[in-house]
């Protein structure tokens, strides 16, 4: 039998499962071991042990041991890093925190190293801790999350003629291609979303701006709307479905909230 | 379980299946229920369809109640005026069990969990609405558990009826009784301290 090694990490819980009569297993998302699941033994019995920890969007310093790189982690302790409380005390930016956190969950790979989204992820939940809820700030997360995860939509010139950007006000961006495509290229696509050149242009600035300088960048209504759209509708083609934390967002919508 | 008759062996599967069940357990059950009387092991199985057959949800807190209505609502020295919201029936009959409370309730049957695809659509809020629109209500007491999905829920409900200009109340948060202070998690500090009152 192999003997159990123990890790100490720091980590973002993404989802909790109850397990049995008194378990909880918990998704987490670490820089050093990709996404982590690991068995929280009692947790839901006493709360004591992990002392109300183990929380959606927490940020913990866990202790955790396993035999094996693929089996599931007992998680030992853990230590409150943040609870984000302006999150949580906030019932926008709480939607806006599980959306972060299921579409983390979606693009972190298993059990591999993962510095650059553990570190968005934290970056982002430190911005909504410390900012309001904006539109822009969903849509430079996920084109930061796109890029980082290897599903960078082409946005700096024609995928079809290769004419860089700029030479014409509007486009036209096709989920099927991950890219844009010129009215002079393809006038006409039906699953193209039309999208400005200033959409665009917002876009490519979110996605390489510092991050503590992303609170000053706001989005024209146009832009919120093209760029929502463009992103929304790419995201579900590369997941093909819907994630449920929109699903709920949307049912939240229509009780006019 | 080999060794046991079918029967036996049947019987041993249905109770493992039990949370916190184990075969081990279960088989420790069925033995039990193998040596009582033909009439204690009658009772127990007509307990269980019993249950099923009788027990539904009351049609205006959700509660679970034999009948149309639950014992709570049925009762008329309650205070109607007074609604409080919980998760689930186990957190009613805990208040219930406190003796303190005379109001009425309203279960939802979980609370918000957006990465868990529940949204207000699978909780009765859209009743709730309904039922503070058609009475009247002077007080809402949300009970919703403090985790992040009770607390979401919380400011949820704290929305959408205030602005129907109904008085609501959060139940209050702090030490256990008979608990100490040095053993109490960070979160739960902090809000004793927010929440703390003049003496
Ligand atoms: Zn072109
Ligand atoms: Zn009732």
């Amino acid at each position: 039998m192999n003997a159990r090694t123990q890790y100490r990490t720091e980590a973002i819980v993404l989802r909790l499962l109850d397990y049995g009569e008194s378990d909880l297993i918990v998704t987490f998302c670490t820089a050093e071991f990709g996404k982590l699941r690991g068995i929280a033994k009692g947790a839901r019995r006493s709360r004591k042990r992990f002392a109300n920890a183990l929380e959606p969007f927490s940020r913990l310093q866990i202790l955790f041991s396993r035999r094996r790189p693929e089996s599931l982690a007992l998680i030992e302790s853990c230590d409150v890093l943040s609870h984000f409380p302006g999150i949580r005390a906030n019932l926008e930016k709480t939607f806006t925190a599980s959306y972060l956190i299921d579409l983390t969950d979606q693009f972190t790979p298993d059990d591999k190293n993962n510095e650059g989204l553990f570190q968005l992820l934290n970056d982002f939940l430190r911005l909504l801790e410390g900012g309001p809820a904006t539109e822009g700030l969903l849509r430079f997360f996920e084109i930061r999350l796109l890029k980082l995860s290897g599903y960078d939509p082409v946005l700096d010139h024609c995928l079809v003629c290769k004419t860089p950007l700029g030479n014409e006000k509007a486009y036209h961006f096709n989920s099927g291609d991950g890219g844009l495509i010129c009215t002079a290229c393809r006038p006409d696509s039906p699953d193209a979303l039309p999208v400005s050149l200033g959409t665009i242009r917002m876009l490519l600035m979110g996605r390489e701006m510092e991050i503590d300088r992303l609170g000053r960048l706001f989005l024209s209504e146009q832009s919120a709307e093209e760029s929502r759209r463009l992103l929304a509708h790419f995201i579900r083609h590369l997941l093909g479905r819907e994630l449920k934390s929109v699903h709920v967002l949307n049912e939240i919508r229509r009780l006019g909230i | 379980m080999s060794g046991y008759a079918l029967p036996i062996k049947r019987l041993i599967k249905e109770l493992s299946r039990f949370p916190g069940i184990g075969e081990r357990t279960a088989a420790r059950l069925a033995n039990h229920i193998l040596r009582a009387s033909e009439e204690d092991a009658r009772r127990l199985a007509e307990s269980i369809l019993d249950v099923k057959r009788k027990i539904r949800f009351c049609s205006v807190c959700f509660n679970l109640a034999e009948g149309e209505i639950c014992e709570i609502c049925a009762d008329t020295a309650r205070n109607r005026s007074v609604i409080c919201i919980v998760e689930e029936p186990d957190s009613l009959i805990a208040l219930e069990g406190s003796g303190e409370y005379q109001g009425v309730y309203h279960v939802l049957h979980g609370a918000l969990s957006p990465l868990d695809g529940i949204g207000p659509e699978q909780l009765r809020i859209r009743e709730l609405l309904d039922r503070v629109a058609g009475n009247v209500v002077e007080e809402v007491i949300v009970a919703t558990n403090p985790s992040v999905a009770g607390e979401t829920t919380a400011l949820l409900l704290v929305k959408l009826l205030k602005e129907r200009g109904i008085k609501m109340t959060r139940i209050a948060l702090g030490v256990p009784v008979g608990g100490d202070l040095k053993y109490t998690d960070r979160m739960t500090l902090a809000k004793c301290l927010e929440f703390r009152r003049g003496v």
